[in-house]
């Protein structure tokens, strides 16, 4: 896991080769760098104050748990970003794919896996209408999702509402509560176990991660998608065909979406309306505090995992310290303007220096 | 009599063009909508008691989609509407019941509380220069948090009588909250299209380096529009209070998603630079019809967004097939201000809040 991800680190670390090639910025100036050692300096403080934080059953594999969703979700919104586009339907989106999922399973009868697929197809189908729709248009994106994120909430109520009782599919396939429950030291190899705090779930959000890391780094398409965010005239220019990249992105979000609703719906145990209610806050945290900018061309798929986790750390780490739920949401919004805020500052700084030094 | 018959041309071209508008469109659809729904109750859709309801819910909606306006009309987009709206609502009520202060002194205590709340993240925004769309999102949470914090789970009624009333009053059926959102309205018209600092936040909104260029502090249209938006958004706060029979933390849950459907319906590019205060105001009306006509036939809640949905999807895409029609006539209708058809055929994939970006 990885060396993947420190692949895509330095293969989509586009802000510091692409403005000034000639200057590194000092590496202090890395936010991945610094997002690491906070979240390292936060986990340790919050294990010395509470010594219960590092209890590997009752509260790491629950938090890993959802640090695997919600880092999903963010590289769902992180797709859609990366051609300067946003995606305001994400946690619509999953619920979205969650109903087909939960159809299938109830009504159809599938297999975990099958199940899983026809979420991910409803997913990438409505995602690639909602980027259809944005690049035949020429409508801003904010607009179509957010109209997109209307329909949605109506209409996955309704489903819920014609085809169940009390508005959930309870059905659970074989398979499903042992995705649910089991843990890396469920699979041993031979004498060897894993940790009891790696959840089981984690492997959707890793092989998410290798699978964009590697779109990203390593193919055409990835920096086509880049160049379509950073300068779109200048990507139509050169022949790439903005167009079907735009399509392609929202494809993409709508997929990692409704695979984000899926793992929501598993840790929940039934598949419901209210899933990725959630999601809309924290998709834009973990991807803007990894580094991956709002105007597009720049992305950093690490970050994602690495701004999601940080949330997650404070977030579980202020709930055992006693802060009630009611203020969690006060110190987030905190954290996050001070974050950016810092990182400003110092971006800012360490430009200053390489331009003094020139 | 030349004089006679040039003002006729002026009056009629004026017409030409406003029966071109977006605002003409609404005006209609209001019509048939309200036409529509008097047949299907039969005709007891305009008698006093569901008129005042009608109207009496249709406050708030207007002034948050104005709110909402004035924020995009500078090309920048507030997220915390609803949490801002909740937060001073409930720091109205708890301001009544809790700390005994008269009815006057909370309100203004409220609405001032907003408008600062405003002028503070427009001064965060310029002063950070982090893209305005990611503060508004961490000041939403804060809000929601302190939100929270302020009522916690209780619902506060025991506030001001005087207040009460005054929100029920209702001279000649007409409530006099859907009064005070209508004077807000054409206050806000009269600055905008008449005061020259509204121009010049039209100006910073449609072109901000040639608004510098010409001498207009874009970094002032920022922090003054956030303020306005605050102030707006404090008397949409005032009127929930009034009207709603009690304050809880869910107030403002539900503002944001219609506070964006109102402008974009009433024909206010996300882009800045231009605004509609007559099309919000008739958007609202519209969605108010939605939802009334939801109640006349007894439809699940849902279909409300759902439908809300289809609408601004149909508007913005209706509105391009329109100009892309009117441009292969060759004749573009005159906007409001004009826009050149060149900045319009292409696709606006840029972010709307590119105000803090740089």
């Amino acid at each position: 896991m990885k060396t993947a991800v420190n692949s895509t680190d330095t293969g989509t670390d586009r802000s510091t080769e692409g403005a000034r090639p000639a200057h590194r910025l000092p590496f202090w100036v890395n936010q991945r760098l610094g997002l690491l050692v906070l979240i390292v300096a936060l986990g340790a403080l919050f294990g010395v104050l509470r010594p219960a934080f590092f209890d590997e059953r009752l509260v790491l594999f629950p938090l890993l748990r959802d640090i695997s969703t919600l880092t999903v979700v963010a590289l769902a919104q992180l797709v859609v970003l990366s051609v300067g586009h946003m995606n305001l339907a994400v946690g619509r989106m999953a619920a979205f794919g969650a109903l087909f999922a939960g159809f299938g399973y109830d009504r159809l009868g599938l297999p975990l896996a099958l199940g899983l697929i026809l979420c991910l197809i409803a997913g990438c189908a409505i995602g690639a209408l909602t980027g259809w729709i944005t690049a035949r248009t020429g409508v801003s994106s904010f607009v179509v999702t957010l109209a997109m994120d209307f329909v949605l909430l109506g209409l996955v109520s309704l489903l819920y509402s014609a085809l169940t009782e009390n508005a959930a599919f309870t059905t659970r396939p074989a398979g499903l509560s042992e995705l649910r429950s089991y843990s890396l030291a469920d699979i041993c190899l031979g004498p060897v176990c894993g940790s009891p705090a790696i959840p089981q779930m984690a492997q959707f959000t890793v092989l998410a991660l290798i699978g964009l890391g590697f779109l990203y780094a390593c193919t055409r398409m990835g920096r086509e998608l880049l160049l379509t965010g950073a300068n779109p005239a200048a990507a139509e220019l050169s022949g790439i065909p903005t167009a079907r990249r735009i399509v392609l992105a929202h494809a993409l979000s709508g997929l990692l979406a409704a695979l984000a609703g899926f793992m929501a719906a598993v840790s929940t145990g039934t598949f419901r309306a209210s899933i990725g209610d959630t999601f809309m806050l924290p998709s834009f945290l973990g991807a803007v505090l990894g580094g991956t900018l709002l105007t597009g061309g720049v992305v950093s798929v690490i970050g994602a995992l690495l701004g999601t986790s940080l949330v997650g750390v404070i977030r579980k780490g202020l709930d055992l310290l006693g802060v009630g739920l009611e203020s969690l949401n006060i110190y987030l919004g905190c954290v996050l303007l001070l974050a950016l805020s810092a990182d400003r500052v110092r971006t800012v700084v360490s430009y200053r220096k390489v331009v003094r030094s020139t | 009599m030349i004089t006679i018959r040039d003002r006729a041309v002026t009056v009629l071209s004026a017409l030409r063009r406003f029966s071109h508008s977006t605002t003409t469109t609404l005006l209609c659809v209001v019509l048939a909508g309200c036409a529509a729904l008097a047949i299907a109750s039969s005709g007891s859709f305009f008698e006093g008691p569901s008129v005042r309801t009608f109207l009496q819910y249709l406050a708030t909606p207007i002034l948050i989609g104005l709110a909402q306006m004035v924020a995009l009309c500078v090309g920048q987009l507030n997220l915390a509407v609803g949490a801002l709206g909740g937060f001073s609502a409930c720091l109205m009520g708890v301001l009544m019941a809790d700390g005994g202060v008269p009815a006057g002194v909370a309100v203004l205590a409220g609405v001032l509380t907003a408008t600062a709340i405003g002028l503070v993240t427009g001064l965060f925004i310029v002063a950070t220069r982090i893209n305005g769309f990611i503060v508004t999102l961490g000041t939403m949470t804060i809000l929601l948090g302190a939100q929270y914090r302020l009522v916690g789970t209780r619902t506060i009624d025991g506030y001001s009588a005087t207040l009460r009333d005054l929100g029920r009053s209702a001279p000649l059926n007409i409530p006099l909250t859907f009064v005070t959102a209508l004077v807000a309205a054409a206050l806000l018209a009269a600055f905008m299209y008449r005061c020259t600092a509204g121009r010049r936040l039209l100006a910073a909104g449609g072109n901000p380096l040639a608004a510098r260029l010409s001498g207009i502090s874009t970094d002032r249209q920022i922090v003054l529009a956030h303020t306005l938006s605050g102030l707006l958004i404090g008397i949409a706060a005032l009127t929930a209070t009034a009207s709603l029979p009690g304050v809880n933390s869910s107030v403002g849950g539900d503002w944001l998603l219609p506070s964006f459907a109102a402008p974009i319906i009433g024909g206010v590019a996300l882009t800045g630079g231009s605004v509609a205060v007559l099309g919000t105001v008739l958007a609202a009306f519209v969605m108010r019809l939605i939802d009334t006509a939801r109640a006349q036939f007894s439809l699940d809640p849902s279909w409300i967004n759902f439908l809300i949905g289809l609408v601004v999807l149909g508007t913005v895409a209706g509105d391009r097939i329109h100009q892309s029609y009117l441009e292969k006539k060759g004749k573009a209708p005159g906007r409001i201000p004009p826009v050149p058809p060149d900045t319009e055929i292409q696709p606006a994939t840029a972010l709307p809040s590119t105000g803090g970006a740089r």
